[in-house]
């Protein structure tokens, strides 16, 4: 450490740079007073009792995780099938569908917004809901099939030949080999899935209507208008949400099984 | 008496490759069969076919003389040993082992006893509750035999089992599959492209060339009769001569003596040339004679060096007469 002072100091420039704006507004949710002010006036916890109570912000909150739950099993509803047909199946034209189904990533979000709200909501008159569960599964399966993919491509082919050769028929060898093999890899799809939907506000914002609003869209109206830590207090819950996610991630499966391998 | 695994003409195409042409093959009951070649030679093709894994394109596989053809794998109650072991990376290694014996409904006290019992004849009774992760090569080599032979397949397969393992492990393995075949006498076919494997452990070996045929019986009667000179070169003899009035032989250098000058021949075909490379091996040296356009090894306790003019004594009986021309098979080789 001494002896590299310049890669120190450039560490805890990126660390700050990274956890300053965070710890602010952490900060700034604590406080006492009534506009955000860097440091806080005072201490208290008022914002949050009245994050808490403020319908707009616990019924968006509702509405985000309905929409990323339910955007997150479409996508592994998919993306794992699809997974497994890329990499293990013999269909023609596997690269194809691989390029059509990574597409998402390339399409900006707003078109893929417009397209649904004019195909689905105008169109089929799909509730905003559902149009938003859609919308974000489009989102995801990306992540579905990549995530899920990598750890499939890790997995040695000959499992399935090995549990088929003991007498598991196809549908025992996939369910007691295949899936819990697999099971660490979409799991971590589908944590990265949930909170790529829960953050997610470009799609969102063209697809929320009136009483179907998802939290950072409310969010985002809410600081149009008001100046208050109400906003700070929200992101810091939604932060310790995050790490909860990350925790409970850590002792189930652990971090390296998820991103590592 | 039915034979666990017959094989009657069966062929096997990938698009215009034919990986395996028109192969009869029956495999003893109770024995031990290596299928030797070179690689692609259509091993592990045959192999595959006969486990279910591959349907034949052509031809009929029966096993215990019923029609197999088209039963899938988990119906031909086969034990088959990976090259890559194949463990269950989410599953221990007792219940690595009891997967089988769970598939086919066993009493939870008939898998526990069974499985206790496979451990213990790989010697691993010790690693039971250990995951596949947490084992040496040879380790995991140990737990995918016990895996196959638990459910006492009516055959087991091994795919090159030993091609992961170190040199000395090889050898050591080798003896302990010899005695696990022993001890339960399972039908084994093993898949192999080391002919020392082959030779230490094989009933019936079994010879590949381009997909087909080539040679069959027991170490002891094909090693000193090799039929082609592709059998011959292939089980490491190194002298191919035409010697006259013999036609073309094979020989092994052991049994060809040289001769510096002045030492008289007992008796024997003769041939006059130099040394043009000596190699000594502590109790003889290896002698490498040019003699006319042809290389002979031979060995010999004189003092021999290069540029010496030596003769080589080739003694009529040990002399192997190859055939003029060994059918060779049109197929794989072209295509390829
Ligand atoms: N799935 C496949 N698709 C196309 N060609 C194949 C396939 N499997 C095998 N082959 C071809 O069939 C031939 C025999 O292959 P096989 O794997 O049986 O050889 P092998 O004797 O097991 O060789 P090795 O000792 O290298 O394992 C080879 O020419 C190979 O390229
Ligand atoms: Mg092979």
């Amino acid at each position: 450490m001494r002896r590299r002072p310049l890669l120190t100091a450039l560490c805890a420039l990126a660390y700050l740079f990274m956890l300053g704006p965070i710890l602010l507004v952490v900060a700034v949710a604590f406080s006492g007073g009534d506009t955000i002010h860097f440091p806080p006036e005072g201490l208290s916890l008022k914002w949050f009792g009245k994050a808490l109570s403020q319908h707009s912000f616990t019924s968006a909150l509702g509405t985000s995780v309905l929409v990323a739950t339910g955007a997150t099993l479409l996508a592994l509803l998919v993306g794992v099938p699809l997974a497994l047909a890329v990499q293990r199946g013999r269909l023609p034209g596997r690269r194809v569908i691989e390029a059509l189904c990574l597409s998402p990533i390339v399409v900006p979000e707003l078109v893929v917004g417009l397209a649904l709200y004019q195909q689905l909501m105008v169109g089929l008159r799909v509730t905003a809901l559902g149009t938003l569960m859609i919308g974000h599964a489009v989102l995801l399966i990306p992540y579905a099939v990549r995530v899920t993919g990598a750890s499939l491509a890790m997995a040695d082919p000959m499992l399935e030949e090995a549990a088929r050769g003991l007498g598991a028929g196809p549908v025992t060898a996939f369910f007691r080999v295949t899936l819990p093999v697999l099971a660490p890899g979409i799991l971590s799809a589908g944590l990265l899935s949930f909170i790529t939907s829960f953050n997610n506000v470009p799609l969102s914002l063209l697809l929320t209507g009136p009483g179907t609003t998802t939290l950072p869209v409310e969010m985002l109206h809410y600081v149009e208008f008001s100046f208050d830590p109400v906003v700070a207090a929200v992101s810091t819950l939604l932060l310790a949400l995050t790490v909860a996610v990350a925790v409970v991630t850590e002792r189930l499966i652990g971090f390296n099984k998820v991103f590592g391998r | 008496m039915v034979n666990p695994v017959e094989l009657d003409g069966v062929t096997r195409e990938f698009g215009g490759v034919t990986a395996v042409q028109d192969l009869d093959l029956t495999v003893p009951e109770g024995k031990f069969t290596a299928l030797l070649g070179p690689s692609g030679c259509g091993k592990t093709t045959t192999l595959r076919m006969i486990a279910g894994y591959l349907a034949p394109t052509r031809g009929r596989i029966l096993l215990d003389g019923a029609e197999a053809t088209r039963l899938p794998p988990e119906r031909r109650n086969l034990g088959m040993v990976f090259q890559s072991y194949a463990l269950f990376p989410h599953l221990t290694v007792a219940k690595n082992v009891a997967f089988g014996l769970r598939m086919r409904k066993a009493g939870r006290e008939e898998t526990r006893r069974r499985v206790g019992e496979a451990l213990e004849l790989v010697g691993l009774s010790h690693l039971a509750e250990r995951r596949p992760r947490e084992l040496s090569g040879g380790q995991q080599q140990r737990v995918a035999l016990a895996r196959a032979i638990v459910i006492r397949p009516s055959v087991l397969l091994l795919d090159e089992p030993l091609s992961n393992l170190d040199a000395r492990l090889r050898v050591q393995m080798r003896q302990e599959l010899l005695n696990v075949q022993r001890e339960t006498g399972v039908t084994a076919v093993l898949v192999t492209h080391d002919q020392d494997e082959a030779l230490e452990l094989a009933d019936l070996m079994v010879i590949l060339r381009d997909g087909r045929l080539e040679q069959l019986g027991h170490p002891r009667d094909v090693f000193p009769a090799p039929a082609s000179r592709f059998v011959a070169e292939f089980l490491g003899y190194e002298n191919f001569l035409t010697v006259p009035g013999h036609g073309p032989v094979t020989i092994r250098p052991e049994y060809v003596r040289v001769l510096a000058a002045g030492e008289e021949p007992p008796g024997g075909t003769l041939l006059s040339g130099t040394a043009a490379r000596v190699t000594y091996r502590g109790t003889d040296c290896l002698v490498a004679v040019r003699a006319g356009d042809q290389t002979v090894l031979g060995t010999t306790a004189a003092e021999i060096r290069p540029g010496d003019e030596v003769r080589v004594l080739l003694p009529g009986d040990r002399l192997i007469h190859l055939p003029e021309n060994a059918p060779v098979p049109a197929t794989a080789g072209d295509t390829r």
